[in-house]
Parts: structure tokens; sequence; C-alpha cells
């Protein structure tokens, strides 16, 4: 078989079961990749080689195939992972008024539109202006991440404080909230630098160390929510178009594409910031492109940072899919390139074809079980997945990480505070200071 | 502006400050987060703390049992009287309803200066993210409606409509003619909006600095605080609303240049972006030991011209014949922008 074939079938092969595990609630697709590397490496010491031909095309389009389907959990059974925490309330607001397909597809085709911007627009210019953009900024990317959680943190405003006469009463029932996201974002942090600096979690499994904690941070206390709160889900309308215009796609590329590069280029800096920083770049009042955006920028996220592991010149690894590549092969000129960006562009054609049949299987599910069996089932799925690849141990960082998340369900504050986990201890270790906070825990 | 745009021009101005550049290429980024953080200052000092000690004339607070449009038209026209009475400022905080942890009661205040009156309809009960809960609609068909003495003139369309979170506080501002002005949320860019804020501020930290004899930190930290704070509000006076820019010497505010709204998408966009491109380079200018060169011109082209070109002409493309489909953003006034983006970022 010729090498295009080997590659396309590769491709198809990655993005089919992507897509389909994509659909499973907490299952992320770094553990199933994770899975697989250990498989080539453990067919290579026995001798038996998997060619790059075949590894490569596989698994960008799991990462691709991933980053576009699992919006199908996030908006349809409320199991985000973290970068997708942003499509979950509006996708739960299209859900509650029957139009749970609409908000799926709409996100998805902000995946697409950011597949275009990708391999179109940027995929060109990254091999020419990306290593300036290295150059200039290497030497200061703690500081970017030391600004994205003073904005973080400041950009929450009050919930409380609704009612009654001026006064300190109604600044501390204010405030109570926007304490609250403080306490969040500083136990997360402190569960980072635990796991960060002496994991529990076995060697065997370190590249999952932080799995079970985002588990417990974003899937679980969604679920529990679902779970205690949910309404019955409204019979669901499939509409045959997604009233779009040109408008609202560049609008939505202008904010995903700007919120999705600054989480793929900058270290520790996640699909959640991005989504944030997207909703936050441009003032949008249309909701569609809100939406829509959170998928640009999903898409940007995951797939813009597999990507720049191939850019001719850039040498620059972001995000668990290119460590776990990088393991494997190294990449190689123009020819990795060109064919990763092939394998891009065939992927998420072949993934959004898949959305539709996916959604709809999905609702017609959700249709026949109730939505709160649904939510435990989802429960009950992400629970076998850390015990699978963590065991007990991991079971009980899920069991802590869950604790924290759900302070800011009980107290109504944003659950990106939750991302203190990496961004606290990565950014005191970037500034230096990391050891200090370290000693002063007695992990070192 | 939205807050990201402030925070990202605080970040520019910030970076222009070689000794920012300088201590966060040895690892300390005080004074970028203090630009950012100052460049987002004045609407926090507003939304965080000011509004909850904001002293009102008259508070309206519908009972969440037994909500009664009637009781709330009432009221308002009562704030109404008194400012016709005392022939003086009014300030009317409409409070919101809450039903439940998830849930709203929604309701609609409208001035009919023809009718001479003020109507008060209890719409839908709706959730956190502001979507009506189906059946709700037509819960309180009535409408509550009391007469006013006089003409209350709003001077732009900020929408009367409490739901979510905090409910919106309204000035009445009396007129020579007898009528009142309606002012939205009278308490934001107030003194916090004035450049000599910033000043105050810096001052503060450059005397804290010195009690440390950190003679270097505290110019420095000065100069980026002042720079910083004032962005926001010089970016502020590009709108409809302005600012009060020289509290306590000035007591009102002035108005805006009216170039944009503060909800502008393109207008926030732009901000962010070109505040992305001036920190890249400042960030290129002090760079040790750099092996690509390129002038302001050429980034500014590669960066911004051509890319906005490019994106003007896509859109023209891809709206030709479609004026009807194109989303401008409503428009609205600047504190009605920021007070919804508050709630919404909530």
């Amino acid at each position: 078989m010729s090498s295009f074939f080997v590659v396309l079938a590769s491709v198809v092969a990655g993005t089919v079961v992507s897509g389909l595990l994509a659909c499973l609630p907490g299952l992320h697709v770094y553990n199933v990749m994770g899975a697989l590397v250990l498989g080539i490496l453990s067919l290579e010491s026995s001798g038996v080689a998997i060619p790059p031909d075949v590894f490569l095309p596989a698994m960008t389009g799991m990462v691709v195939g991933w980053s576009m389907i699992n919006t199908i959990p996030s908006v349809l059974l409320g199991t985000p992972d973290e970068s997708a925490l942003f499509t979950v309330l509006p996708g739960q607001k299209y859900l509650m008024s029957g139009r749970g397909y609409e908000g799926t597809m709409i996100t998805a085709l902000g995946s697409l539109a950011g597949a275009y911007f990708l391999v179109l627009v940027v995929a060109p210019c990254a091999p020419v202006y990306l290593p300036v953009c290295q150059q200039v900024l290497k030497g200061h990317m703690h500081w970017v991440l030391w600004i994205i959680i003073t904005f973080m943190i400041m950009s929450e405003w009050p919930k409380g404080g609704n009612r009654g006469r001026a006064g300190w009463a109604k600044f501390y029932d204010a405030w109570k909230t926007l304490l609250a996201g403080l306490a969040t974002f500083i136990l997360a942090g402190l569960l980072g630098f635990i796991l960060l600096t002496r994991s529990p979690v076995s060697h065997e499994v370190a590249f999952q160390n932080i799995m079970p904690a985002f588990v417990g941070l974003f899937a679980v206390p969604w679920c529990l929510l679902n779970i205690i709160s949910a309404a019955d889900v409204p019979k669901q309308r499939i509409t045959k178009s997604l009233d779009m215009n040109g408008d609202i796609i560049l609008r939505s590329v202008w904010s995903g594409g700007l919120g999705g590069g600054i989480a793929a280029y900058f270290p520790i800096v996640t699909g959640g910031v991005g989504g944030m920083l997207a909703g936050h770049a441009c003032a949008q009042r249309e909701e569609r492109i809100f939406i829509m955006g959170q998928g640009v920028s999903k898409f940007i996220y995951y797939v813009g940072a597999f990507m720049f592991l191939f850019v001719p010149g850039l040498n620059l690894t972001r995000g668990g899919g290119a460590w776990m590549v990088k393991t494997l092969h190294t990449p190689m000129g123009m020819g990795d390139y060109y064919m990763v960006l092939g394998c891009i562009a065939i992927s998420a054609a072949l993934s959004y074809l898949m959305m539709s049949p996916l959604a709809r299987g999905t609702l017609w599910l959700i249709d026949r079980i109730n939505y709160r069996h649904a939510s435990t089932l989802a429960l009950g799925i992400i629970l076998v997945m850390v015990f699978a690849v963590t065991g007990w141990i991991g079971m009980f960082i899920a069991a802590v990480a869950t604790g924290v998340g759900l302070l800011p369900v009980l107290f109504g504050s944003r659950r990106l505070n939750c991302l203190g986990i990496l961004l606290l201890p990565i950014a005191c270790n970037m500034s230096g200071f990391g050891e200090v906070i370290t000693a002063w825990m007695g992990l070192t | 502006m939205k807050g990201f745009s402030h925070f990202m021009s605080g970040v520019a101005v910030a970076s222009f400050g070689p000794w920012a550049i300088e201590a966060a290429l040895r690892g300390n980024p005080t004074y970028f987060i203090l630009g950012g953080a100052c460049g987002i200052l004045p609407d926090t000092l507003d939304f965080k703390f000011y509004r909850f000690f904001y002293k009102h004339d008259v508070y309206v607070e519908p009972d969440p049992k037994h909500p009664d449009p009637q009781a709330v038209a009432d009221q308002i026209a009562r704030a109404v009287e008194m400012g016709i009475r005392e022939h003086r400022y009014i300030k009317l905080k409409l409070s919101s309803i809450r039903l439940g942890a998830d849930f709203w009661q929604q309701y609609l205040v409208n001035f009919d200066n023809e009718a001479g009156e003020v109507t008060v309809k209890f719409g839908s009960v709706v959730n956190t993210g502001q979507v009506p809960v189906e059946g709700t609609a037509d819960r309180y068909p009535e409408v509550g409606r009391a007469k006013i003495g006089a003409r209350v003139i709003q001077t732009y369309d900020a929408a009367l409509k409490v739901d979510i979170f905090d409910g919106p506080t309204i000035g009445l501002a009396p007129r020579d003619d007898g009528d009142f002005d309606l002012e939205f949320l009278p308490w934001h860019r107030e003194w916090s909006h004035a450049l000599t804020m910033g000043l105050f501020l810096g001052i503060l930290w450059a005397l804290a600095c010195l009690c440390f004899k950190a003679w270097d930190a505290a110019w420095q930290g000065f100069v980026t605080i002042a720079g910083c704070y004032a962005v926001h509000v010089v970016e502020d006076q590009l709108g409809h609303m302005g600012s009060n820019l020289f509290y306590p010497f000035t007591r009102k505010r002035t108005e805006g240049l009216h170039w944009m709204h503060s909800g502008d998408g393109m207008a926030n966009f732009l901000a962010v972006w070109i505040s992305c491109l001036l920190i890249f380079w400042n960030l290129y200018r002090l760079q040790p030991a750099m092996t690509y060169h390129f002038t302001f011109v050429h980034l500014m082209m590669v960066g911004l011209v051509i890319p906005g070109a490019i994106f003007w002409g896509l859109r023209k493309l891809l709206t030709w014949g479609d004026g009807k489909s194109q989303t401008p953003d409503a428009p609205a006034d600047d504190a009605d922008d920021d007070w919804n983006e508050m709630k919404a970022s909530s």
C-alpha cells in the first residue's frame, strides 16, 4: 500500500476511534494516547517497530476528532473537560430550551472554522513568524501567567448583595462569592503544589498524574449538580439550519482564535483560560458568536498546540499530545509538517461529518432515559476511568479535588478558579519562588 | 470598554517602562501585574466596592412570595414625587427578585411620558443565564400603573429590565423645566474614573515604597500606576458616558467623545490586539541578543494592517448582499454595557 493510503487509513482510524471515545464523559484523549504510546514502546522493545507514517496521522486524528466531538458530552451531558468549561452553561441553556442539537452543532461549526483558520491562515505563517515570537517572548512566559492569574481573579464580579440598605452587611453578602473564588484558587493551587512536587500517583502512569484532580475539579461537580438539580429535559428539536452567516463565523474566529492561540502558545495556559479570553476578547452580545468562539478556541488550543511541534524551526512542545508524540518521534522538516496539516484537514472534515449522527444518538439516549440517570451513568463512567488508570490513589485525589471543585458550585463563584491547580504552582516555579512554598509545605 | 480591553491596555502601558521589562527578565512580574490591575481598577472600585455603600433615597424591594407590580409602580412614583417636592437628585434602587438558587423573577419598568405614568410588568421567571423558564411568561398578566407628576426623560436606551443578580440604580436629576433626566447607574464613573485618582494611588504606592527606602520602586511604581489607571479613564472618554476626570476638582462627568460604545466588538478587539502588538514591540526592543530584526512599521503591517485588510475584505465577501443577516452589536449606553458585562462575566 502506498504511503498516501497508509496515512489516510491511519488518520481516518484515529479520528473515528477518538470520535466515538469522545462521547464517553470523563475520558480524555490523552489517556488513550498515553496507553497507545506505552503500547508502541513495548512493541518496539519486542522488535516490532511501528512507522511514523502510521502513528503520527493516527494521533493527529485522535487529537482533532476528540477536540471537536467532545462537545457532545460537554453540552448534552454537562460533563466538560476543563477546556470546554465555558460551553456548558450556554450549552445547557440550549438543551433546556429544546435546542441541544443546535448548540452542539454551532460549537462544532466553530471547531471546523478553527480548522480552516489553523490550516489556511496560521500554518503558512507559522514557520516564518512563530520562531520570531518565540525568541522575543521566551524570557517572559512567567509574567504572562501572572497577569492571566490577576485577570482571572479581578474579573470575577460579586453576585450577592442584591437587597437591603447600603453598608457593610451588603458588602459582605456580595463578597462571599469572591472570597469563595479566592479560596478555591488557593486550595487548588496548594493541591497542585502537592501533585506536581510529590505526586502519590504511581510512576508508571506519571503522565496521568493530574488527570484525577482535573476530573474531580471539573467533571464530577457538574455531574453531582445535574443529579441533584436537573430538571426534565424538554423534547429536543433537530434543526435543518444553524442560521449562521459569514459575519458570525468571522467574529467567532477572531475571538476564539485569540483565546485559543494564547492558550496553545503559552505554557500551562489551558483551554479553559483560552475560553475565558475568547469570551472577553471582544464585546459580543450575540450568544451564537460566544458559543461558536468557544468551539474555535477549544480546537485551536488542542490542535494548534499539537501542530506547533511540527512547525519547522520553531522547536516548541506544547500540550500533552505533543509531549507524547515527542517520546516516539522527532519531527523532521516540511515533510512531517505538511503531512500533519493534511491530516488535520481530513480529520476535521470527518469529525464534523460525525458530529450530527453522534449528537442525534446522544439526544436519542437522553430522550429515553431520565437526565438524572444519564448524569449518574456519566459519573459512574468517569469514576471507572479514574480507577482504571490511576487506582485507589487516583480516586482519593479525585475525591479531594471534588471537595475543592464543589466550592464554586456551592457559593456560586467562578469554576475557572480551579485552574489554580496548575497556574499557581507553575507561575511560582517560573518566577523562582516555587521552592520556598514547597519547602514551607514540607514537600521538599 | 470591556474589562479585558482595559486590562490589556494597562499591561501595554506598563510595558513602555524599561524597568518593567528589566524586572520581568529577572523573574519579577510586579510592574506588569500592577499595569493590568490598574488598567481594570476603576471598574473594580465601582462594581466591587462602591456600589454596596451607595445610599439610595428609595429602595424598591418586591416581595418574592407575593410579587405585586402595582406596589413597585407606586414606589417608583413616590420617588418621582419626592424629587418634585424636594427639587433634588433622587437615587432609586430597583432590587432584583430571587426565587431560588438559580431562578429570578424578571420585571420591566417603563416611563410613559405621553400618559404621564410609570408602568411595571412582571415577565418570565428566568434562570441565572437569563433564559426564561417555559410557561412562566404570563403568570402575572396585570400591569402596575402609577401617575407621575413630571416627565422622566431617558436620553439613551438603557434597559430598565430587572432580572438576575443586583438590580440597577436609577438617578432622577431635576431639570430647570421641572422634568427629570434619568441617569442609569449614577454611582458608576463618579470619583473612581478620575485621572487624579490614579495619581493619588500612585502616591500611596510611592509612600509605601519610601518607607522601605526603595527609591526606584517608588517612582517607577508611581509612573506605572498613574499611567495605567489613566489609560482606563482615557479609553472610557472615547465613549458616550465620559468620566469625572479631575475629581474632587470636578463634580460631574465630562461627556465622552461619542466615538464608540463601550460594548463595540470591533473597538474592543482592536484595543486588545493593538495592546498585544505594543507589548510585543516593547519586549523586542529590550530583548538582548536578538537574531531577528524588524521595524515598528513592519510589525504593524504584518500584525495589523495586512490581516485587518484581509479580514475586512473577507467580511465584505461573506456578507455580500446579506445586509440583514449582519449582526451589529446592540446600541446601548456605556453604563448599560458595563452593567451587562458585569452580569455576564459573573
